[in-house]
């Protein structure tokens, strides 16, 4: 770590930088460019990260979030192709103006075959990727997610986006996820560039992130852009979809567990548009119906109830040509409560969080954003027994100023700079338990707060037409209880064009992350808070670098991709076996540091055109943690240290009104720890022995292979108003019991009652789950 | 109740929307284990030295007593070595079964300290050692009546302040001898130097007798007991973390430690 006097070298360094970037830009301003947007036809809202190139000359580039791209081109006749994910590409000829001068074209992309919600992706947008800089990305919006069959017929980009390589789940069907061997805490997960903080309803077996509401979601796995930083090991960038421009719309679904609802349209024609999603979930009505019926059964144990819902919307404001104004907000909760005799039970959690964002156009090279944006994460925890009561609260709430600059430049650059500051509150532990009398109150708890920094730049240089550099530093600094620490992350990725179909890339990047989530269940759960760095607890750190390689063939209708990496991560939180992480005013003496190491090969095969497309996806990988307290100090495999993970996913296109699509999933044993010997216990009192099991290796045992078969299927009807489909599911297809944890119980004789053996005994979630969604929009 | 097991109050929901039997049993290669000797002795002032001396086992091994008639087991207090006589041995009084015990008594006031030194034919050895507590005195035991005329207990006493203590609360219905209704274990973390209360459900009715125990335990009794707790709970529960035995003894597993404790026995009016 560094503090600020240590830092001044890399300061003037990072100055250098700069001004490197920008005493070079005179020699390039003479160079001409197409310039303008991409736009969704129907509704008129910007597609984001739409690929606009020139196939003759194998250059391209991507839109920004406003839809905007600008692409430098020699004065002439060009072909340009516009694309993007779920639309019908466009091909329009040009001509590029001499002497510096640019033209505007606005591509306005209808949606692909809207009937059937096909993706189609053009085979450019696959060349685009092969001439990408970025590696160890992915990208996937809703429509391709709505193709694929979902546990209860629940679509979920996050699930979704764990059928690509080098992202697994913490369990079959959980929303968490563990990317490149980094753990659940490592993942950047922003909503409209805020960040969530426990982004999963329901023990995480649901993300946050209602299908109905999101456009897309980019993660980055490694070669991390320079404006992106404060966790170690991805970025999930997921984007709220944009209001309808033209008409009022409304769009929804009724599903076997939740229903959805989404109303957008214009606000002033042209100026200003809303949308607003909701979705709840209702199985709770039907357990407080059941519950009710067997009231009067005696023996009968209620069901606990349990529901959530969320809500997003979002604004826009064309101010004028230059400006624009966006204002997004997300709310969701959990609601869980149990009662039976005098105990009494209630848990609710959630993310809130709103963002305001000012777009300037100061020139067709120059963009600029600002945004203030809010979030907040918390649960409340009651527990009452007769007359005792228990209180649980713990939070973690941030307030952030960002800018951010897009600076297209001639002569292949393009720049982007900008600065955050977040203000960081954590509330942590905050426990009360009374009586009614008042004379039982116990009170606990701890509140810190922290303010983060970060500054960057980055240029994206197309050196020429075979070799691009993304190059870029981000200084991040992290002050928390009178400590101030700094990290100077690097970051580099580079292309070169071995020939018109395959290409190489390479990328490093380092990165930090100045806030921890104190969890040791393993698992992602509601409970789980966050901790800041302070004087005993040091930001984690890592380094990755990644190779690979791109190649197109079949006439670019497949891509294949294969990426080797390595990640060093250092600062690795644990803790302690039995520590008490709940009601401890001294939390960091329970925290253990070490190190981990996670390295791997991905490989992905996708095809995009014709009337079956999907992927195929295969991951080899290696995670390790070494902690000095932990295993005798020895390397220990994580929980997702998964050797083997394959994923292939089908769609297929029947006809005009059919359509449907298969995943199949293979994952190595989870490293489980198992215990392997046990001991008698009669404690101080005697009155008979019990078993104690004894752990040894952590993690030292492999649970049984996890793999499963879902279809499902997608067919139109036929409707007087707009459109709807009803999406046909069957998840585990072939009924397989994957195993979600294993444990040994006692073999006891039925009439003694006495403990005759043991046997080990596998628990398993999810059998065959089949399931029907009406889809409907008009 | 943990926080995390409230959360296994879910997995109900979810069998219930999956609706299947989704357990079975499955063959399971454990690795070899080396076996270790496991003992239990509790000093209890003005009561025989007694110990358990047993060892640890495979999990999938036979269920048969796993005895250590060769282990000697020797306690030390004020430079004088006691052997303790092998005499396996279950002791009704006390419901427990011993395998080494003396007809010395415990006669170490607070601070005097014990030492344990079990050795075997195979060469293992465990020493420990513990340091006579005092006992805390029970300040108050009450109750109240909710409308079902139910009772709660309430027992409190006074922390010493500027020290790490650790308690263990129990409650008992009629005898020692018989099921605990009650049992806690307690650090005074978050009130050091005040006054500590353990309260109860509406559990108990009038006429109703409790013996009423507070134990000052050792920190190793704390956390040895506690890391039993916790093992036990990782077996099966797929939120926890495994837990590995914290040890109150040198060279196998076990606990050797004293008895401290004030003990009231009322009769709910």
């Amino acid at each position: 770590m560094l503090n600020l006097n240590q830092m001044r070298p890399y300061l003037h360094l990072f100055l250098c930088f700069l001004l490197f970037l920008f005493l070079k830009l005179p020699a390039h301003a003479q160079s001409s460019s197409i310039r303008g947007y991409v736009r969704a036809a129907d509704s008129g809202e910007p597609l984001i990260g739409a690929t606009v190139s020139v196939p003759a000359l194998g250059k391209g580039t991507v839109t920004d979030v406003n839809g905007y791209y600008m692409l430098p081109l020699p004065a002439g006749e060009h072909t340009l192709q516009a694309s993007y994910i779920g639309y019908t590409p466009i091909t329009r000829r040009a001509h590029t103006p001499a002497d510096g001068k640019n033209k505007n074209i606005v591509f306005l992309l209808e949606p692909a075959n809207n009937e059937l919600k096909e993706v189609e992706i053009a085979s450019n947008s696959l060349r685009q990727r092969l001439n990408d800089t970025r590696m160890s990305m992915e990208v996937l919006t809703t429509r391709e997610a709505k193709l694929l069959p979902a546990l209860f017929g629940e679509v979920d980009l996050v699930k979704a986006m764990q059928l690509k390589p080098g992202i697994q789940a913490s369990s079959e069907g959980s929303t968490g996820m563990y990317v490149r061997g980094g753990g659940a805490d490592q993942n950047l997960m922003q909503l409209d560039g805020t960040t969530i903080y426990n982004a999963s309803h329901l023990f995480g077996f649901f993300s946050v992130f209602n299908p109905e509401s999101v456009k897309s979601v980019e993660l980055y796995k490694g070669g991390f852009p320079a404006q992106f930083g404060g966790r170690l090991s991805s970025v999930v960038d997921v984007t709220l979809n944009e209001g309808n421009n033209e008409r009022v719309g409304t769009a929804g679904s009724l599903g076997l567990i939740s229903s959805k609802l989404t109303i957008d349209g214009p606000i002033k024609k042209d100026k200003a548009n809303f949308i607003v999603s909701g979705r709840r979930t209702y199985v709770d009505v039907f357990t407080r119906q059941i519950n009710r019926l067997s009231e009067d059964n005696e023996d009968y144990s209620p069901i606990p109830d349990y529901y959530f819902y969320d809500l997003s919307g979002k604004l826009n404001y064309q101010l004028d040509d230059e400006n624009k104004l966006t204002l997004s907000a997300y709310y969701g909760r959990d609601f869980f409560s149990f009662s039976e005799d005098g105990f009494n039970f209630g848990f609710d959690w959630g993310n809130r969080m709103a963002n305001l964002r000012w777009e300037h156009k100061f020139s067709d090279q120059l963009f600029a954003s600002a945004s203030v944006n809010a979030t907040k994460y918390n649960y409340n925890l009651k527990n009452a027994i007769d007359a005792y009561s228990l209180k649980l609260t713990s939070d973690i709430e941030d307030y952030t100023f960002k800018t951010d600059f897009d600076w297209f430049l001639e002569g292949g650059h393009s720049l982007k700079f900008g600065s955050s500051v977040t203000r960081h509150y954590f509330g942590i532990g905050h426990l009360n338990v009374n009586s009614d009398d008042d004379r039982l109150n116990y009170t606990a708890g701890n509140n810190y707060h922290a303010s983060e920094f970060g500054v960057y730049a980055s240029d994206d240089y197309q050196i020429n037409a075979l070799f691009s550099l993304n190059y870029g530093l981000r200084l991040s600094a992290f002050n928390s209880g009178g400590r101030t620490y700094t990290g100077l992350e690097p970051r580099i990725s580079a292309k070169y064009n071995l020939d018109e179909n395959t290409a190489i890339k390479g990328s490093y990047a380092s990165m930090m992350q100045y806030v921890h989530l104190v969890s040791n269940s393993g698992a992602t759960l509601p409970t789980d808070v966050w901790y800041p760095s302070t004087k005993n607890v040091e930001p984690q750190r890592s380094q990755q670098i990644a190779l690979g390689f791109t190649k197109l063939f079949a006439r670019g209708r497949f891509l294949l991709t294969n990426e080797a990496y390595y990640k060093w991560m250092h600062n690795q939180l644990d803790f302690r076996d039995g520590a008490n992480l709940f009601l401890n005013n001294n939390l960091e003496a329970e925290f253990l540091f070490g190190k981990g190491n996670s390295y791997g090969n991905e490989l992905y095969l996708e095809k995009v055109k014709g009337k079956t497309t999907g992927w195929l996806g295969y991951t080899l990988s290696w995670t390790f943690r070494q902690f000095d307290e932990i295993n005798g100090g020895r390397p220990f495999p994580t929980r997702y240290d998964r050797r083997h993970d394959v994923s292939l996913v089908l769609m297929h296109k029947l006809n005009k009104r059919l359509s449907v699509t298969a995943s199949f999933v293979y994952g190595s044993g989870t490293a489980y720890s198992l215990p392997v010997a046990r001991f008698a216990f009669q404690d101080m009192e005697g009155k008979g022995a019990s078993m104690v099991p004894i752990y040894e290796e952590r993690n030292g045992f492999r649970l049984p292979p996890t793999h499963r078969l879902d279809l499902g299927a997608v067919l139109k009807l036929k409707s007087r108003h707009g459109e709807a489909d009803l999406t046909f599911g069957v998840y585990n297809v072939y009924n397989r019991r994957n195993p979600y944890f294993v444990y040994i119980d006692h073999v006891k004789d039925e009439e003694s009652s006495q403990i005759t053996g043991f046997q080990a005994k596998q628990v398993s979630l999810f059998p065959v789950v089949p399931s029907i969604t009406y889809n409907f929009k008009f | 109740m943990k926080v995390n097991d409230c959360l296994l109050y879910l997995l109900p929901l979810l069998i219930l929307v999956t609706g299947c039997d989704l357990e079975k049993d499955i063959d399971v290669d454990l690795p070899g284990h080396a076996s270790q000797l496991v003992v239990e002795c509790y000093l209890e002032p003005g009561k025989p030295i007694r110990a358990t001396v047993l060892e640890s086992s495979g999990y999938f091994d036979t269920l048969a007593p796993p005895l250590v008639p060769d282990a000697k087991v020797f306690i030390t207090y004020q430079d004088r070595r006691i052997a303790l006589e092998y005499k396996p041995y279950f002791s009704t009084t006390s419901t427990t079964f011993y395998t080494h015990s003396s007809d010395e008594k415990v006669k170490g006031r607070p601070g005097d300290i014990y030492s344990l030194e079990v050795t075997d034919g195979q060469g293992r050895k465990i020493t420990a050692f513990t340091k006579i507590l005092p006992a805390v005195p029970i300040d108050t035991i009450e109750w109240s009546f909710n409308e079902e005329e139910e009772a709660t207990v309430r027992t409190s006493f006074e922390d010493s302040g500027n020290t790490e203590n650790y308690y263990r609360y129990m409650v008992h219905r009629n005898r020692v001898a018989v099921g605990t209704v009650r049992d806690l274990l307690a650090t005074d973390n978050l009130r050091d130097g005040k006054r500590i209360s353990f309260g109860s459900p509406y559990d108990f009715r009038k006429n109703d007798t409790l013996v009423v125990s507070l134990f000052n335990i050792e920190k190793q009794y704390y956390d040895f007991f506690s890391s039993v707790s916790d093992a036990k709970d990782a077996n099966g529960n797929p939120f926890a973390q495994p837990s590995r035995i914290k040890s109150a003894v040198e060279g196998g597993i076990g606990i050797f430690t004293n008895l401290a404790y004030d003990r009231k026995v009322v009769i709910i009016k």
